[in-house]
């Protein structure tokens, strides 16, 4: 029988604390079976051996995009790859360092931090969600992700297969690890509108939900703010707690409903056109070309 | 020959983006810089205005693989700014969740990190065919530390549980008894890192005396928490002036901003832990530091991965020791509630890779300052200075076959964590 070459992956992490490529490294009863399933030919955070020109079947990104050389990587990526998949809260959302995204006071935080020092490593900008640049085919939440989710990625993506994710909130999960509601003992608990697939952990733990997977698809949002105010949480709270990790999602999504003023250009610093033209901007560069349906990744 | 640059583009095997520039003129070395390439995050900016809650979890994500000691840190820095004494169970917890996390990471550096450029791989998964037994022990070493931590913070990472006051849920005492005696099982595995390592000749050419430093442990057993800070200078000081020993500055060729003791570079770590503290360690991680230690160790930063590997025996050896008591409690202690809704605290806590500190200050239940300073920042200066005598000396000798990975294994026994070092600095209201 002729051998079946194995599918060429790449791992590659942006701006983020590294913890989704971690939850793979720690895979240690699966990690020696995953890099003989699969030819990994660059995964930095672990092997020295990497082969950064090659065209790639799948590569897993994790991180947002911070600085304008993250930006040109991203779309190397892109052009040498069959299937992006972003992995994690921070390349899905542009994770909690995107919690501001929309208020226009990038800038302003930046030179807090870092004063007047002119940077030579990097053009820094505000962090944004892969999709808000490239073509991304699939995201997987998480923050970081869960390594059940990411095998079964990998494993249907090996074989040429498409991916189907959690769909349901934790909310579902919760109930069936037959929790108490925490949202019905008077606690800020994002259970109802955050993507599920943690397995409900800090519900189980007697701890709310602090939305850390972002937004699920099918949110309600309008509901949970309206039953948390019911229950006297102030507007703010809810927006802050629902803005921690939510990022660009909440932006697009939910902007009239959390007071988000979308005619900000969501804080890109270096890049003159707004939020919306981006997707234009996109078209014209040569990554785009590639792929025809350039936003289908974006409305998860 | 004659060189006029080493460009390491991209450090592997560390955690985070950075890389090396060594510049030469005339046949002398001009400049060495630690680049930090990673982007900015400002997530201390976003810290303020928001609930102490928040902030824990927030800060907890600076970084994977110390999310622990981020999470242990915020919680003791709130914890003294809203004035929350925590009763003895939860200190026991707290203690677990921390081994947990150092032998995860130490494992992590020292098998699959590290010890590939020793043998001559170029990664731990490249080894398997002629060191299989070694790669398994330490990844079922990981492995526990990965599970203890899953078992104490509810995750393996940026585990929700620990929380200000207390901890939402405990684990029984039938799961806290396993774990006592999987570690108990694990040390042989562990002591087969060390004994690698003692074989193995360690490269003399970055040799430089150094200055250390760690937290002096509240009690007189080795440890990783308490309120003071000692220096190898032989002085001491509070944590909470932690200023006075970090003094950062920004660098243009780095998002990380950078710290010196007195005008010196210094280094945090197993090492400064062991120097400063090793005639501490009890049981047979004594042993082996006895066996191990030499004068080298004071100057050379290659010995961090020996440290590394002795504090994880070490680390195997206090799970049961913490179990023993906490199994002892028959009672889950409540969540402590603040006592006041206003206050500033700064806190330490080793985190695998060196002193971490976190301060923060609230008014009206709200974080209106954060201030983090990370080991990785810390010791970036005394790495370059390492990278610098190293070049140096390999230029002077004519020995410029493998310079790259000469001065890369510099830098990765260090156990850098760049995410960390990045984001991280103070910041007063928006």
């Amino acid at each position: 029988m002729a051998e079946i070459p194995k599918p060429k992956v790449g791992f590659y992490g942006f701006t983020g604390c590294a913890g989704d490529l971690l939850t793979i490294l720690h895979c240690e009863d699966e990690l020696l079976d995953i890099f003989n399933a699969v030819d990994i030919r660059s995964f930095l955070m672990a092997s020295s051996d990497v082969h950064d020109d090659e065209e790639l079947d799948i590569a897993f990104v994790e991180g947002s995009i911070t600085t304008d050389h993250q930006l040109e990587s991203l779309k190397g990526i892109r052009k040498r790859s069959k299937v992006l998949v972003a992995i994690g809260s921070c390349a899905c959302f542009g994770g909690p360092q995107a919690a501001r995204l929309g208020c226009g006071d990038w800038e302003k935080r930046f030179k807090k931090v870092y004063g007047e020092v002119k940077h030579t490593v990097a053009e820094p900008r505000e962090s944004h969600p892969l999709d808000e640049y490239v073509k991304v085919d699939y995201c997987i939440p998480g923050c970081p992700i869960d390594k059940h989710q990411f095998f079964f990625a990998l494993t249907r993506l090996a074989k040429g297969m498409p991916v189907e994710l959690t769909t349901f909130p934790v909310c579902a999960e919760c109930k069936w690890n037959e929790n108490e509601c925490l949202l019905l003992k008077g606690e800020l608990c994002l259970g109802p509108v955050t993507a599920g697939g943690c397995n409900s952990r800090c519900p189980n733990h007697n701890l709310p939900c602090v939305g850390c997977w972002g937004p699920t698809s099918e949110a309600n949002v309008a509901s949970e703010i309206n039953l948390l105010k019911e229950r006297n949480f102030s507007a703010e709270e809810i927006v802050n707690k629902l803005r921690l990790f939510g990022g660009a999602a909440m932006v697009r999504r939910f902007a009239d409903l959390l007071g988000i003023k979308t005619e900000e250009p969501a804080g890109k610093p270096r890049q003159k056109k707004a939020r919306k033209p981006v997707a234009a901007g996109k078209a014209k560069k040569k990554t785009a070309s590639k792929s025809p349906k350039a936003k289908s990744g974006k409305k998860r | 020959m004659s060189l006029n640059r080493i460009k390491i583009e991209s450090l592997a095997r560390v955690e985070g983006h950075g890389g090396i520039t060594v510049e030469f003129k005339g046949g002398k070395l001009s400049n060495v810089t630690v680049d930090i390439h990673e982007g900015p995050r400002l997530l201390e900016t976003i810290a303020v205005g928001r609930i102490p809650s928040e902030v824990v979890s927030l800060t907890c994500r600076i970084c994977a693989i110390c999310t622990i000691s981020h999470r242990y840190a915020a919680l003791r820095a709130m914890e003294k700014a809203l004035e929350i004494e925590i009763p003895p169970k939860v200190h026991l917890m707290r203690e677990l969740m921390h081994c947990g996390e150092m032998i995860e990471s130490n494992a992590l550096h020292v098998f699959l990190l590290a010890l590939p450029d020793y043998l001559g791989y170029p990664s731990a998964v490249h080894m398997v065919p002629d060191h299989a037994e070694d790669v398994q022990a330490g990844l079922r070493v990981k492995k526990f530390g990965v599970k203890l931590m899953e078992l104490t913070s509810a995750r393996p990472i940026h585990g929700e549980n620990p929380v200000i006051g207390g901890f939402g849920k405990y684990p029984s005492k039938a799961e806290l008894l396993r774990f006592k005696y999987e570690a108990e099982s694990l040390i042989p595995d562990a002591e087969r890192g060390v004994e690698i390592l003692r074989n193995l000749r360690q490269p003399t050419y970055m040799e430089e005396g150094m200055t250390f430093m760690c937290i002096k442990p509240e009690h007189d057993r080795y440890g990783w928490v308490g309120d003071r800070i000692l220096v190898s200078t032989g002085e001491e000081f509070n944590a909470w002036d932690y200023r006075k020993l970090t003094n950062e500055r920004v660098v243009p060729h780095s998002m990380a901003k950078r710290s010196r003791f007195q005008d010196k570079p210094y280094f945090v770590g197993a090492l400064a832990r062991f120097n400063l503290l090793g005639e501490r360690l009890d049981g047979a991680a004594g042993e082996h530091f006895r066996r191990c230690y030499n004068l080298s160790w004071i100057r050379n930063p290659m010995y961090n991965n020996v440290a590394q590997a002795i504090e994880t025996v070490w680390a195997l050896e206090e799970v049961p020791r913490i179990v023993d008591k906490l199994v002892a409690y028959e009672e889950d202690p409540e969540i402590v509630a603040p006592s006041r809704d206003r206050g500033a605290g700064s806190a330490a806590v080793e985190a695998p890779r060196g002193t971490l500190y976190h301060h923060y200050e609230v008014a009206d239940g709200k974080v209106i300052r954060a201030d983090i300073v990370t080991p990785t920042a810390q010791f970036l200066d005394m790495m370059e200075q390492h990278i610098r005598v190293a070049a140096e000396n390999l230029l002077k000798e004519g020995d410029t076959e493998d310079v790259e990975l000469k001065l890369e294994m510099i830098a990765r026994a260090y156990d850098p964590c760049i995410s960390c070092a990045t984001h991280l600095v103070k910041v007063r209201g928006i």
